[in-house]
């Protein structure tokens, strides 16, 4: 899982690379616009340690925002899978709540909490909750009736048992759900990073933007891309685990 | 204790067909009693109206002296987070725990018990799904079809075993097999299709028994009446 995630990740980076080239050689550009190979390998080597400092404070960010969003996509997500007025109501909150986007909110975060650490996981948590909300409570509230039968003509089914039937059988698509949403925690915190933040990689990609410097903006989204697939490779190596071990159990 | 369905009106809110009009039968003694008919006449409506799963039905139904009524079916699923014999284990009273061993036994089910249910049979599968319902405290078990997938040996060494073990229990066992109806119900409803009136009509069945044994002649005579009726 984790190899594979890493070469599709250089293939695709390796195409990109050779897009631009092929642009930059196909319409003469200067490397103003588009560096020369031997510029991007210098740079590279320049701002290497920098910037991998840099990820690895952004994807900080982006973990424990997501690890907030999952933990409060699954309360919410439990108490919305009821076919009571309250489950309803999360349903159609969360429904509607989703439909703002979050990067238009994320100037009124700044101002409240300023362009430190806070701002930037506020914002990392909400950009990936909601899509994870809406799988929690879309799994949730979705009855596995060939199983749930017994146990409710019984009186044995308690919710605890209900949530269990239903996160079990619906482990893959949860893993699926998580892993994607690490993506959108990383996006969310070099979203804010790139607003109005004072760290992360997000800033250090806002200022080669004011230095017109590409060399160094392909720099970054190679390391974002190369943390970012050994992230989501981990994520699915241990849903895999969490499934066998509570299959084996 | 018997079971009385009055006059029972039905029909699905988005259908146009009613399921049933003015369906009525009434089983007065405990006993392995089927619902025949062919697919789409209403056994698994009829059941569920019975046992209050459907309750925008027009008419009367009546279990008096029953208080536990239980729906089966075979296409239920344990689930795969431990094996079956944990499973069963956990949905045993205490005071059944020989009665669970028994069944297991009677079920052919004792090497299945380490595996879990997706690594069952069909056949399997719905043998331990019945043993969990026959572990619990009911009246009347309706049985859906509960040994489909279940070879013809095994299913009568099971429908014996449960009607000698369980004498003073309704059961409700909904089958396609005409034979096997005949031979082991006591009473059979046969459904008929809704424009015909009365749209059940009770045939008695040979309702065998452990050690006993079947004439072919009489037999034969309630497989006619079954055929006859529907």
């Amino acid at each position: 899982m984790l190899h594979r995630r890493i070469y599709q990740f250089f293939i695709i980076y390796l195409l990109g690379l050779l897009v631009l080239f092929s642009v930059k050689y196909l319409l003469d550009l200067s490397d103003y616009v588009i560096p020369g190979i031997e510029d991007l390998v210098q740079t590279f080597r320049t701002v290497f340690s920098r910037y991998l400092s840099d990820v690895v404070d952004t994807i900080s960010v982006a973990v424990i925002g997501q690890v907030i969003s999952i933990f409060m996509a699954t309360i919410v997500g439990v108490l919305g899978r009821q076919t009571t007025w309250f489950g309803s109501f999360i349903k159609v909150a969360a429904y509607n709540v989703q439909a703002y986007p979050i990067v238009a909110i994320a100037p009124i975060i700044f101002i409240l909490f300023g362009d430190g650490f806070l701002s930037r996981l506020l914002i990392a948590a909400m950009i990936c909750y909601f899509p994870i909300l809406l799988s929690v409570i879309s799994i949730m509230s979705e009855p596995v009736h060939d199983i749930e039968h017994f146990y409710r003509v019984t009186g044995r089914m308690r919710w605890q048992l209900e949530v269990k039937i239903r996160a079990f059988e619906n482990l893959n698509k949860l893993t699926t759900v998580i892993s994607g949403s690490a993506t959108l925690a990383m996006a969310g915190t070099i979203v804010a990073e790139f607003i109005a933040a004072n760290a992360g990689i997000g800033y250090s990609i806002r200022i080669a933007l004011y230095q017109s410097d590409l060399a160094k903006i392909l720099t970054a989204l190679f390391l974002i891309g190369i943390t970012l697939s050994v992230y989501q490779g981990l994520l699915e190596i241990v849903g895999y685990l969490v499934k066998k071990g509570w299959a084996s159990h | 204790m018997f079971l009385e369905c009055q006059n029972i009106n039905f029909r699905y809110p988005n259908g146009s067909l009613d399921v049933f009009h003015g369906l009525s039968f009434k089983m007065k003694t405990p006993g392995f009693h089927a619902l025949f008919g062919p697919s789409g006449v209403g056994k698994t409506s009829l059941a569920r109206i019975i046992v209050g799963d459907i309750n925008d039905y027009a008419g009367v139904v009546r279990s008096e002296g029953m208080q536990n009524l239980l729906y089966s079916y075979n296409l239920e699923r344990l689930p795969d987070w431990s094996s079956v014999g944990k499973h069963l284990e956990k949905i045993t009273p205490p005071s059944l725990i020989d009665r669970k061993n028994e069944l297991i036994a009677s079920f052919d089910m004792t090497q299945t018990m380490r595996n879990r249910f997706s690594q069952l049979s069909l056949g399997q599968q719905n043998r331990v799904n019945l043993i969990r319902y026959l572990l619990q405290d009911f009246h009347l078990l309706i049985m859906d079809e509960s040994l489909a997938n279940v070879d013809e040996r095994t299913r009568e060494k099971i429908i014996l075993g449960i009607k000698d073990m369980f004498p003073d229990t309704y059961f409700l066992y909904i089958s396609h097999n005409v034979i096997e109806v005949s031979k082991f119900c006591r009473e059979i409803l046969v459904f008929r299709s809704p424009q015909k009136s009365p749209q059940v009509v009770t045939v008695q069945g040979q309702d065998h028994k452990l050690g006993q044994t079947v004439a072919k002649d009489q037999l034969e005579q309630t497989m006619l009446e079954i055929m006859h009726a529907s």
